[in-house]
């Protein structure tokens, strides 16, 4: 699903931001992301989903090398995805199901169709009294729930959450975690970064560890 | 074509509220379109009248050739007869001199009370040729030569004058059109660019959701077209309020010339303003979704 051979990732301005990093993903694996602000979790994240391109080594996200100017095979590669981004990115001035309604049109699905897979995955997010409000008007926590959705609804091979846990209390942070766990299947592959490492403590899960632009990773359970 | 046809309503909605979200600069786009549109239509009706005008006038053009002292009836009916014969010559007819004393009284009015000094008829018969403009030259110079024809008049001066401003009025008609064509595309496309810059957090995301950019670009492209046609409507209404309330007006002050019936006008322009104003939506809207790349 995922295969990175000693990739690195340098800015523009010359910043390191990923070094050498070795790594595999399987279909249905759950990965955790770990490290302090500023280590380099978020840059590994763009590298997955095409938003940079690896300034070395090589890189395959669902059978697609990862490199510039390939920006149509991109696109379609990024529809197999289920992005939930840390600052959510909902469209402004649009309903919670038109924002989830939003990611679903871009794949072609018959109208009747998506409203209602789309309303069912905002109840599953428990949003099913939130449909019809602009998103302007939810609370950070519900506008989150209202990205899972928007991510989870089209069936994604690969979910990859940004940072979900940010800015929410314990309780909620563990229920957003939860519910973006909860779609992993055999043939899903979740990956989620956070800095909050006592919440996900004990699981069986795959996690790796960032620090300075290098990984380490570790196995427990069967992930 | 299927993800086109599953989002047209969403397409519609979405270039709706582009349009919504900033009312006053689509407002002005709008105005400006419509009455640029408004000039367009304006002169394509000063084309169109100008051009009925010389056509009438080239099928009324007619020269009169006049035959010497010793040429009979007879022989000039015969002439009359070579004269049909000619390339060019659509019509000859014979002009008694009593026919052309009773032109002549006509022509001058009140003046004609000086035809009384004259103790017998000062007119002389002649022959009235309509002929084809385009050979004006040719036919001028074989009537001339015929034997029995002493001179030919032609109105060559005037009709030259008439197509030179004609053929002037078609180069402006044509610069104001293509005037109006570069300012409505500028306009549009600016707009287009302009919803673009204030949307681009929104085509980011789409971007990152995998949208192409045909899926990002059609509502953009929508509202365009949707701004000009309704610039364009508005042009063929204050054309269509003009011809009901000026157009009679117009026709009163200058009989004398034959100007096309209104609705025909009419019905030209509005339809040439609404087919242009589809072109140039259309063509402003694809120039200002090009920046889509760039800001993406």
């Amino acid at each position: 699903m995922i295969e990175a051979k000693e990739v690195a990732l340098t800015y523009g301005d010359g910043t390191k931001a990923l070094k050498n990093v070795n790594l595999t993903v399987q279909p249905g694996e759950l990965v955790y992301i770990t490290g302090h602000s500023g280590s380099g979790k978020t840059s590994l994240l763009k590298l997955l989903m095409g938003i940079e391109a690896p300034t070395a080594g090589k890189l395959t996200v669902l059978g697609q090398r990862m490199r510039k100017g390939n920006d149509r095979k991109l696109r379609k590669l990024r529809r197999k995805i289920g992005p939930v981004f840390q600052e959510f990115k909902l469209i402004e001035r649009r309903t919670a199901l038109e924002n989830v309604m939003v990611g679903m049109r871009i794949l072609g699905i018959p109208p009747r169709r998506m409203k209602q897979e789309a309303a069912e995955a905002l109840k599953k997010v428990g949003l099913e009294h939130r449909l019809h409000t602009p998103v302007e008007h939810l609370s950070w926590g519900e506008a989150q729930r209202v990205a899972i959705a928007r991510a989870v609804v089209r069936k994604p091979v690969l979910l990859i959450a940004d940072e979900p846990t940010g800015n929410l209390d314990h309780d909620n942070a563990l229920n957003i975690l939860d519910i973006l766990t909860s779609f992993r299947d055999e043939k899903t592959a979740v990956i989620i970064t956070t800095h909050a490492t006592h919440l996900i403590e004990g699981q069986a899960a795959t996690y790796i560890r960032v620090k300075e632009g290098e990984i380490t990773i570790e196995r427990r359970g069967e992930a | 074509m299927k993800t086109f046809f599953y989002n047209l309503g969403y397409f519609i909605l979405e270039a709706f509220r582009t349009i919504r979200f900033h009312p006053l600069s689509n407002i002005f786009s709008f105005l400006g379109t419509g009455f640029i549109l408004f000039l367009f239509g304006l002169v394509l009706m000063g084309w169109s009248i100008g051009d009925g005008l010389v056509g009438a006038l080239q099928s009324e053009a007619q020269v009169s050739a006049y035959f010497t002292d010793q040429v009979g009836e007879a022989g000039a009916r015969k002439i009359i007869d070579e004269m049909r014969a000619l390339d060019g010559v659509q019509e000859a007819r014979y002009v008694t001199a009593g026919e052309a004393y009773g032109k002549n009284r006509e022509l001058l009015g009140n003046e004609a009370e000086i035809l009384r000094l004259f103790d017998k008829n000062p007119f002389e018969a002649f022959v009235e040729i309509k002929i084809d403009l385009n050979k004006m030259d040719q036919v001028l110079s074989q009537v001339s030569g015929m034997r029995g024809i002493e001179y030919v008049r032609d109105n060559r001066d005037i009709l030259e004058k008439l197509k030179g401003i004609v053929d002037t009025l078609k180069l402006l008609g044509g610069l104001v059109a293509a005037a109006v064509g570069i300012t409505t595309l500028v306009l549009i496309s600016h707009m287009i660019r302009q919803g673009i810059y204030h949307n681009r957090e929104q085509i980011n995301t789409l971007r990152l959701l995998g949208a192409p950019n045909s899926f990002i670009a059609l509502p953009f492209v929508m509202a365009g077209m949707i701004l000009t046609l309704l610039g364009g409507g508005l042009a063929a209404g204050l054309i269509i309020v003009m011809m009901e309330q000026g157009y009679s007006g117009i026709n009163e002050y200058i009989m004398f010339l034959p100007l096309p019936p209104a609705q025909e006008l009419c019905r030209l322009a509005v339809s040439a303003i609404l087919g242009i104003s589809a072109v140039l939506g259309l063509m402003g809207s694809l120039f200002g979704v090009s920046s889509i790349r760039k800001e993406g």
